[in-house]
C-alpha cells in the first residue's frame, strides 16, 4: 500500500504547500522568479512545535512581576526573567495576562493551565485532558510527506516519560527523553539521508509493509463487537499503525535533496540527573537534533516538554527543589520578590532561549529555519506560588513563513489562553475558525501579530 | 454518532438494541430483547500487555535465551494499579515503531539458523519455495500460543499471504514465514489481551467471559504470562467452566514455582516500584546512590515479600513488622552493615537497634517516596495511605495561601511541617498524610538511618486518628492493627486481576473476601485463589458498543 | 643509623606482638581509597612549576640530538634517529637505539655505568612529608606539622622527576595507578584494633593491610563509595602488619616492621623494611598520613626500565642512567649493617582511607584481631602479562628489517632514497 499523493492533492490538500525538500520534484515554471516559492504564493514549508517548561514565570505578591514587559506593542524591553531571549527578541512575541476561564471547574493544579491552552476545555481530572490537544491537529493539517508526523520529546529526566500530547484525552504521546535515544530515532535506522547520492529503493520495506497489510485486512472484524472505549484504543492503534505505513512509504520514495541538511554526530549522554544545568544541557543537545531533523525534512512538528507541569528540576546540592522554592520561599522584604524562585526561573528560561537559538541557527533559503517555523512557548502556571493560571506566560517564536508579525509583547488582561491557541493554528494555516469551549470558547485571534 | 435510523438499519441488530442501553454491570441482557436470539459475542476488555508481561510470554513461547531489547511503552497509574490504568492505553505512534522493530527481531532469533529446527516441527518440500501446509502448521501453532486462542481462518488466511509474499521476494521459505511471525507479534490480539464474553449457556439470555478470556485472566494473575497449553486445553474442553475444572487449573497454578512470578508482578505494580526505573537522587547529597543501588533496593523489597509472603506463607500483616530480609553488597553499604556472605543475595535479619523493621524501612520506599535531596514525611505518608489503606490523598487544593507559610531553614523538616498544618487551608489533609511519614523521619532520602537534623535530635512521634505512636515500630504496630490492611490488598488483587477500578458495589465482595482472608491465617497464595475462584471475578461488565458504522469505517 | 632496637630484636617483638590475640575493645576498618609516594610539592599552582621543592621547576626537557651526539654518534645519525621515519622507532615503543649510548654502544638502561652520570636535579627545600625512620631529628626532612627528622630520600632524589611531581593526587604517575585501583585493579583494606577504651588515646594498637578481592565501588561523584564491605584476601606477598599506639587519633608505630605493600608503579610489590606508619583517624571517619620505611632501590630503576626506557625518557624527560646514579648515591639504608652496601633508600607512601567492613577471609564475620594470613595464602601468582615483552628495556618489532643495536646501521644507504626502511 502506498501513499497516493499527487501534484493536484499537494497544492489542494497540504496546507502550507509543498517545498524544495518534499518528495515530488520542484518544476522549476512553478516556482517564483527567486526560487523561493510556488507561483501561487505557497511558501516553503511551514513547521510548527510547542515548547512547554513547568511552573511559570515569577510575579509578585503586590502585583508585580518579574518577567512582564512594561511596554506593549514592538519594540519591548527585556525583563529580568527574559534575558535569554535578548538576541532573538525580535523574532519572539510575548503574550502576557491571558487566563484560564474554568466555568466553574476547580483549578487542578500544574494541571489546568496547559490543559486549557492545548485542549481550549478546562479539565475535569487531573490524569486527563478532556479533548484532543491541538497540536495533533496541527500534524493532521500540516505534519503529511516527511517520515515522522511529529516528534515528541522529553528533557526533564522525569520518572516517566512527559508528553502533553494527546487524541483521545487519555492517553499520552511517548517522548524521546535522552539526547542518544531521540538521535536514535531520527538518524538512526531507517533514516534516509536525503543528500546522499547512492540512494537506492530498500526492498525489505516492502516486506515489512506486507506484515502490516496482514493486520489492516483484519481491521474491520477487529472492531467488531468492541465497546466505545476500547474502540478508542484500537482506533488509536490503527492510526499508529498508519504513521508507521506511511514512514514505510515514504521510504520508498527518492528522497528531494535538502542543502540545510547535515547529519550530525551522535551526541554524548550527560550523567542522568533532573538538576537544572542537566535538563538545560538536554534541551540543547535536543533543540540541535530537532532543529536538524526539521532541515532534513523528518518531520515537520514536534512537541518539547523542558519540565513537566509539576517540576522536579533542582539546582543540584540544593536539598530542595524548585518547586517546594516556588511555595515555601518568602517574599524578600526590600526586593519585593522571591529571589530564589526568580533566579531558578530565570535559569528554566534560558533553556527557552537556547531553545531558539538552536532553530535559527540553522540557514535555510533566504533565511533561517525558525523564519520558517512557528514556536508556541507555555507553562502550566501564572505565578506558582499560588498555582495562579492568570498571567500565564506564553509565547510565540518564529515567523511562519512571513504570517508572524514577531516582536510584539501583547498585554491583555483577563482574556483566555484559547486565543494564543487560535492564533497559532491559523499561523501555521490549519483550518481552524474557533477554539475552544464555554468560556474559552473564541473564533477571534490575536490580529496585532498576524501579517 | 450514528443516528436511530442508522442503528436499526445495522445487521447486527442485537448488538444495536444493546447499544441503546447503557453500561450493565450483570449479566441479564435487556428486557427488550427478543427471547429467541442468541447473543452475540462481546469484547469487553482490551488491555495492553505490559513489559514483564511481554518478556515473559516470548520466553515462554520461545525459549528463555531469546533477547529482548526494545523500549516498551510508559505505563499510566489509576487508582494505585498499572494494571488498572493499562485499560486506558494503546500504542503511540513512536511506541508502534519500537514494538515493530521488536517483534522483528524476536522472529529473526527465532528462525535463526541454529535454533529453526526446534522452532519449526515441519519441512518445506522446497525450501526456496511456498509450502502452504508448512506454513500454516507454523502460523497456527505460534497464533494460538500468541493471541491466546486458535486463529479464525481469515486471520491465518491473512498470514498465509504475507508468508507467500515473503518468500517469493526473497526466494526462501523461512523469511516468509518470518514475516508471518512478526505479523502475529504486532497483532492487537497479541499487543492487548483481548476478552470475550460470550453467551451463557446455562442462561442465554446472560453473558460468561469465554474459556480463553479465563484461561487469560488467571494465567496473567498468577503466573503474569500467556496462558500455557494445559490452561488452553482447559478452555477449548469448556472444564475451566466447571468448579471442579477451575479449582484444578488454580491449584495448579498456585502450587508451581511460576507462582512467584505472578506474585512478584503483583507487588511491583502494588507497591509501584516501577519508580525505580528512572529514580534520581542528587549525588552531592546522596553519593552512594547509582543504578545498582537502585535496581538492587527493587530486588530486595520483592525478594523479601516473596519469601515472606509465598515461601513461607505468613501473615500478610507481618510484612510491616518483620525484620528478616534479604541484602547484597551494594544495599549493605546504604544499610551501613557488613556483608558476610560470599553469594550475591544473603538473608539478613535487622538488630533491634537500627530502628528497621518492616517494608516502610526498606530502601525502597524510602527513596521512592522523598525529594532528590531530601527526605518527605508527605510524600510517605500520602503514599502508606494509598498503597496499603487503599485510601488516596486528593490533590492539594489550587487557593492554597502560602503567603502566610513561613519558610524555617533552622530546625528540621518536621518543624516545618508542623508549621504547614497550622494553616486551615492545609491541615485537613496533612493531619491525615503526613503522620506515617513523620514516624519514618529517622531515614533520609535514601533510606539511610540518621537521628540528628541541624544539631537536633529528630522527633519521630506522630499522631493519627487519635491513636499515637513513635517511630518506624510504632507505625508498624499501628498499621498491623488497622483493619484497612487487609481489605487493601484484597481490593488490590481484585482491581489488578479484572483491570478495573473498584467502587462502593464492590464493598459487600471485598468485605466477604476479607473475611475468608483473614480465616486463611492472611496467607496470600489463599487469597488469590479464592478470588480467582469466585463468580465476581470472571462476571463481564457488557460495554455501550461502538456504533456499527465505526466498525466499518474504511482506512 | 639504625633504629635503637635491632633488626632480630624487633623481630622478636613482632611475634611476641601477634600472638593468638583475644578480641580487641575497639576495632576500625578502612578501605584505601588512594595511595601515591608522598612528594611534597612547593609551588602555589600548576603541576610542573618552580617552587621551594625544585627553584627551577621540574626536571627540564632533554636535548635528545645532543644526548646522542655526545654518545658518538654523528649529528647527521642523531637527527635522523629522532626523525619517525627511522625503522628502528615505533610510534608506540619508542626509539629503540636510545639504548646504545653507553661505551661501545652498551645498552646504558640495563647497563647504566657503562655511560658517565648525567646528573638528576634532586630537590632542595627543607619541607618533606613521610615518617622519621632513624629516631634522628638532625637528619632529614621537616614535615607539614613542622615535625623533624623526616627521612625521605626517595623525595630527595626523584622529587623534581616530571613523573612524580605535583600537588595531591595531581602528578601522573600518582593518577595513572590509581586510576586503575579505584575501578578495581587491586584493594587495599586496613584494619586497626586497640585494648583501651579510647580509641583516639590507646597505648597498645595493632594495625593491619591487608589485600581484598572485592572490588572498590565508586560513588555518584566518581570518588570511592563509603561503608562497602571487603573481605579478606589472604596474600603471600602483600601484608604489612604494625604495633602501634594512638594520640590525639594519630596512629604512629612503637615499633618498626618490615612490610610489603602493593604498590601503586609499575613494580607491584613495595617491600619495605623498619617501616612504620603516622595515620591520622579525622572526625568524618575517614583515615590520613604515611606509611614510611625503607624500600630497595634497584628494583624501582628496574620498574622504570621494563616499563620501556625510550617511552618513559621521552615521555617523562629523563635520562634513566641519571636515576639509577642517583638512587645509588642517596641510598641511605644497609639491611646488613652500617658496614654492608646501601641497597635501600628511606620511602614514604600518602594513604588514604575510607570507612569500610572487613570481613574474615571466609567472609563469615568482621575482623576484629590483628592476624597474619600468610600461611593460608595461595602461592603468589606472576604479575599479569602486559600485552607486550620488553627486553633489556626495549620492545623489539620482530618484523622490522633493521634491528636496533650496538652495531646496527643507522643512516639509510644513499643510493635510493626512496626505498628507506620499507
Amino acid at each position: 500500500m502506498s501513499l497516493r499523493f499527487n501534484r493536484r492533492s499537494l497544492m489542494r490538500g497540504l496546507l502550507g504547500g509543498a517545498g524544495v525538500c518534499v518528495g515530488l520534484p520542484a518544476l522549476d515554471t512553478f516556482l517564483n522568479g527567486n526560487g523561493t516559492a510556488y507561483a501561487e504564493g505557497a511558501k516553503l514549508p511551514t513547521r510548527f512545535g510547542t515548547y512547554f517548561w513547568g511552573l511559570g514565570l515569577t510575579d509578585t505578591p503586590t502585583g508585580g512581576t518579574r518577567w512582564v514587559p512594561k511596554t506593549t506593542g514592538a519594540g519591548y524591553e527585556i525583563t529580568p526573567e527574559l534575558a535569554s531571549l535578548k538576541s532573538v527578541k525580535d523574532k519572539v512575541s510575548v503574550f502576557s495576562g491571558f487566563r484560564v476561564i474554568g466555568d466553574g471547574r476547580p483549578n487542578l493544579v500544574h494541571w489546568s493551565g496547559h490543559a486549557s491552552i492545548l485542549t481550549g476545555i478546562a479539565p475535569a481530572g487531573s490524569t486527563k485532558f478532556d479533548g484532543p490537544t491541538f497540536d495533533t491537529k496541527i500534524a493532521d493539517a500540516i505534519g503529511g510527506g516527511t517520515r515522522f508526523k511529529v516528534l515528541d520529546v522529553d528533557a526533564s529526566v522525569s520518572r516517566k516519560p512527559v508528553s502533553y500530547s494527546t487524541r483521545t484525552g487519555n492517553s499520552f504521546a511517548t517522548s524521546e527523553t535522552t539526547p542518544l535515544a531521540l538521535y536514535e530515532r531520527i538518524f538512526g535506522e531507517g533514516f534516509q539521508d536525503p543528500n546522499s547520492d547512492n540512494w537506492k529503493p530498500d526492498p525489505s520495506i516492502m516486506l515489512r509493509q506486507s506484515v502490516l497489510s496482514a493486520i489492516t485486512e483484519q481491521r474491520q472484524s477487529l472492531m467488531a463487537n468492541v465497546g466505545k472505549a476500547d474502540q478508542v484504543k484500537l482506533d488509536q492503534y490503527f492510526t499508529s499503525l498508519r504513521e508507521m505505513e506511511n514512514q514505510l512509504a515514504i521510504g520508498l520514495q527518492k528522497p528531494e535533496k535538502c542543502e540545510a541538511c547535515v547529519v550530525p554526530p551522535p551526541p554524548k549522554e550527560p550523567h542522568r540527573s533532573a538538576s537544572v544545568d542537566v535538563v538545560n544541557a538536554n534541551t540543547k543537545a535536543m533543540a540541535k537534533m530537532l532543529a536538524m531533523a526539521m532541515a532534513c525534512n523528518q518531520t515537520k512538528v514536534f512537541n518539547f516538554v523542558h519540565t513537566a507541569g509539576s517540576s522536579e528540576t533542582y539546582i543540584a546540592g540544593d536539598s530542595k527543589i524548585y518547586h517546594q522554592i516556588t511555595h515555601d520561599e518568602p517574599t524578600d522584604a526590600k526586593l519585593g520578590y522571591q529571589p530564589m524562585t526568580s533566579k531558578i526561573a530565570g535559569m528554566v528560561m534560558q533553556a527557552f532561549g537556547d531553545f531558539l537559538v538552536e532553530m535559527d541557527a540553522i540557514k535555510e533559503g533566504d533565511g533561517t529555519l525558525l523564519d520558517h517555523s512557528l514556536i508556541m512557548g507555555f507553562s502550566d502556571t501564572g505565578y506558582a506560588k499560588i498555582h495562579a493560571i492568570e498571567n500565564i506566560p506564553m509565547f510565540l517564536a518564529g515567523g511562519a513563513n512571513g504570517k508572524h508579525k514577531a516582536g510584539q509583547h501583547i498585554a491583555a488582561k483577563g482574556e483566555s489562553v484559547t486565543r494564543i491557541s487560535l492564533t497559532a493554528q491559523q499561523l501555521v494555516g490549519a483550518p481552524v475558525g474557533e477554539f475552544g469551549a464555554g468560556g474559552m470558547k473564541t473564533s477571534r485571534p490575536i490580529t496585532e501579530v498576524m501579517a | 454518532m450514528a443516528t436511530k435510523a442508522g442503528l436499526v438499519c445495522a445487521t447486527l441488530a442485537i448488538t444495536a438494541l444493546l447499544g441503546a442501553a447503557t453500561f450493565t454491570t450483570t449479566t441479564p441482557s435487556p428486557v427488550w430483547a427478543q427471547a429467541s436470539t442468541p447473543l452475540a459475542p462481546v469484547k469487553v476488555g482490551v488491555r495492553r500487555i505490559t513489559e514483564t508481561q511481554y518478556r515473559h510470554t516470548i520466553a515462554d513461547v520461545f525459549g528463555a535465551d531469546i533477547k529482548i531489547n526494545a523500549r516498551f511503552e510508559p505505563e499510566k497509574r489509576e487508582d494505585g494499579l498499572l494494571a488498572v490504568g493499562s485499560s486506558h492505553l494503546s500504542l503511540t505512534a513512536s511506541g508502534f515503531e519500537q514494538y515493530f522493530a521488536l517483534a522483528s527481531s524476536i522472529s529473526e532469533q527465532a528462525l535463526a539458523e541454529p535454533r529453526r529446527a526446534t522452532t519449526v516441527t515441519c519441512a518445506p518440500k522446497d525450501v526456496r519455495k511456498t509450502d502452504e501446509a508448512c506454513a500454516r502448521q507454523f502460523v497456527g501453532r505460534y497464533g494460538q500460543q500468541l493471541f491466546r486462542r486458535p486463529l479464525s481462518e481469515a486471520e491465518t488466511a491473512a498470514r498465509l499471504k504475507t508468508a507467500s509474499v515473503g518468500t517469493q521476494q526473497s526466494g526462501d521459505f523461512y523469511a516468509g514465514i518470518k514475516l508471518a511471525l512478526t505479523s502475529l507479534l504486532m497483532d492487537p490480539d497479541f499487543v492487548f489481551r483481548m476478552e470475550t464474553a460470550e453467551a451463557d449457556p446455562a442462561n442465554p439470555r446472560a453473558y460468561r467471559l469465554d474459556g480463553y478470556s479465563k484461561a487469560s485472566r488467571i494465567s496473567y494473575l498468577l503466573w503474569d504470562t500467556t496462558p500455557d497449553a494445559e490452561l488452553l486445553a482447559a478452555a477449548s474442553s469448556g472444564d475451566i467452566h466447571t468448579s471442579a475444572g477451575l479449582h484444578k487449573q488454580l491449584d495448579r497454578l498456585v502450587a508451581s514455582p511460576r507462582f512467584e512470578d505472578g506474585a512478584r508482578a503483583f507487588f511491583a505494580d502494588m507497591l509501584q516500584l516501577d519508580g525505580f526505573d528512572n529514580l534520581i537522587k542528587d549525588p552531592a547529597t546522596y553519593p552512594k546512590f547509582n543504578q545498582a543501588i537502585a535496581d538492587s533496593a527493587k530486588e530486595q523489597t520483592l525478594k523479601t515479600t516473596i519469601d515472606l509472603l509465598v515461601s513461607k506463607k505468613r501473615d500478610y500483616r507481618d510484612l510491616f513488622s518483620s525484620n528478616e530480609t534479604f541484602i547484597n553488597r551494594y544495599l549493605a553499604s546504604v544499610y551501613k552493615v557488613p556483608y558476610s556472605s560470599s553469594n550475591e543475595w544473603a538473608p539478613y535479619t535487622f538488630s533491634e537497634s537500627s530502628e528497621r523493621a518492616g517494608i516502610l524501612t526498606q530502601v525502597s520506599f524510602l527513596s521512592l517516596f522523598a525529594h532528590p535531596a531530601g527526605s518527605s514525611p508527605t510524600r510517605r505518608g500520602v503514599k502508606v495511605h494509598e498503597i496499603f489503606m487503599c485510601e488516596p490523598t486528593p490533590e492539594p487544593p489550587a487557593d492554597v495561601d502560602f503567603s502566610k507559610v513561613q519558610d524555617s531553614s533552622k530546625g528540621t523538616v518536621r518543624g516545618r511541617l508542623l508549621d504547614h498544618m497550622e494553616n486551615t487551608g492545609c491541615t485537613a489533609c496533612h493531619r491525615r498524610s503526613d503522620p506515617p511519614g513523620l514516624a519514618l523521619e529517622h531515614f533520609d532520602g535514601l533510606g539511610q538511618l540518621r537521628t540528628m537534623e541541624n544539631g537536633a535530635r529528630i522527633d519521630v512521634s506522630a499522631d493519627l486518628d487519635g491513636k499515637k505512636f513513635e517511630g518506624a515500630q510504632g507505625l508498624a504496630k499501628y498499621l498491623r492493627d488497622d483493619p484497612k490492611i487487609p481489605a487493601c490488598l484484597v481490593r488490590n488483587v481484585y482491581a489488578y486481576g479484572v483491570g478495573r477500578p473498584t467502587d462502593e458495589r464492590d464493598e459487600d465482595y471485598i468485605a466477604d473476601q476479607t473475611a475468608a482472608f483473614a480465616s486463611s491465617g492472611y496467607v496470600l497464595p489463599s487469597l488469590m485463589a479464592q478470588i480467582a475462584s469466585s463468580p465476581e471475578f470472571f462476571k463481564p461488565v457488557i460495554p455501550r458498543l461502538a456504533s456499527p458504522s465505526a466498525a466499518a469505517k474504511p482506512l | 643509623m639504625r633504629y635503637s632496637t635491632g633488626t632480630a630484636i624487633a623481630a622478636f617483638v613482632l611475634a611476641a606482638a601477634f600472638p593468638a590475640a583475644a578480641s580487641a575493645e575497639w576495632t576500625k576498618t578502612w578501605v584505601v581509597e588512594w595511595n601515591e609516594p608522598a612528594m611534597y610539592y612547593g609551588a602555589k599552582s600548576g603541576v610542573i612549576d618552580p617552587g621551594t621543592d625544585c627553584p627551577k621547576g621540574t626536571n627540564p626537557d632533554i636535548d635528545w640530538v645532543q644526548i646522542m651526539v655526545n654518545a658518538g654518534y654523528t649529528r647527521e645519525e642523531a637527527t635522523w634517529l629522532r626523525n619517525p621515519a627511522n625503522p628502528t622507532r615505533s610510534p608506540v615503543h619508542g626509539q629503540n637505539q636510545m639504548a646504545f649510548r653507553g661505551k661501545d654502544r652498551a645498552n646504558v638502561y640495563i647497563n647504566p655505568t657503562s655511560t658517565p652520570d648525567p646528573g638528576l636535579t634532586p630537590v632542595s627545600g627543607t619541607t618533606g612529608e613521610g615518617v622519621d625512620l632513624d629516631g634522628n631529628t638532625k637528619n632529614g626532612f621537616t614535615g607539614l606539622g613542622g615535625e623533624k627528622g623526616i627521612d625521605n630520600n626517595f623525595y630527595r632524589t626523584l622529587g623534581c622527576w616530571k613523573t612524580y611531581r605535583g600537588p595531591q593526587r595531581l602528578s601522573s604517575g600518582a593518577l595513572q595507578f590509581n586510576d586503575a585501583m579505584r575501578n578495581g585493579s587491586w584493594t587495599t583494606v586496613i584494619v586497626a584494633t586497640g585494648k583501651g577504651a579510647d580509641p583516639m588515646n590507646d597505648k597498645d594498637v595493632k594495625v593491619g593491610f591487608y589485600m581484598s578481592a572485592d572490588k572498590i565501588v565508586k560513588d555518584g561523584n566518581g570518588g570511592v563509595a563509603l561503608d562497602y564491605t571487603f573481605r579478606i584476601k589472604p596474600d603471600a606477598k602483600y601484608e604489612a602488619l604494625y604495633t602501634a599506639r594512638t594520640q590525639n587519633g594519630v596512629i604512629a608505630s612503637t615499633a618498626p616492621s618490615d612490610v610489603m605493600l602493593r604498590d601503586p608503579s609499575y613494580s607491584q610489590d613495595l617491600d619495605l623494611l623498619r617501616a612504620r606508619i603516622s595515620l591520622k583517624m579525622k572526625p568524618d571517619g575517614s583515615l590520613q598520613g604515611y606509611v614510611g620505611g625503607y624500600r630497595a632501590w634497584a628494583p624501582v630503576y628496574k620498574g622504570w626500565v621494563d616499563a620501556r626506557g625510550p617511552v618513559i625518557e621521552a615521555l617523562t624527560w629523563v635520562q634513566l642512567p641519571g636515576v639509577y646514579y642517583a638512587l645509588q648515591r642517596n641510598a641511605d639504608f644497609s639491611p646488613t649493617g652500617p658496614a654492608g652496601e646501601k641497597t635501600h633508600i628511606s620511602y614514604a607512601m600518602r594513604v588514604d582511607a575510607l570507612p569500610a567492613f572487613v570481613m574474615t577471609p571466609d567472609g563469615g564475620k568482621q575482623v576484629t584481631e590483628i592476624a597474619s594470613y600468610k600461611a593460608s595464602a595461595p602461592p603468589p601468582s606472576k604479575p599479569s602479562a602486559t600485552t607486550f615483552t620488553v627486553i633489556d628495556g626495549l620492545v623489539p618489532d620482530r618484523n622490522a628489517k633493521v634491528q636496533a643495536g650496538p652495531t646496527a646501521i643507522i643512516l639509510p644507504p644513499t643510493v635510493a632514497p626512496t626505498s628507506a626502511g620499507q
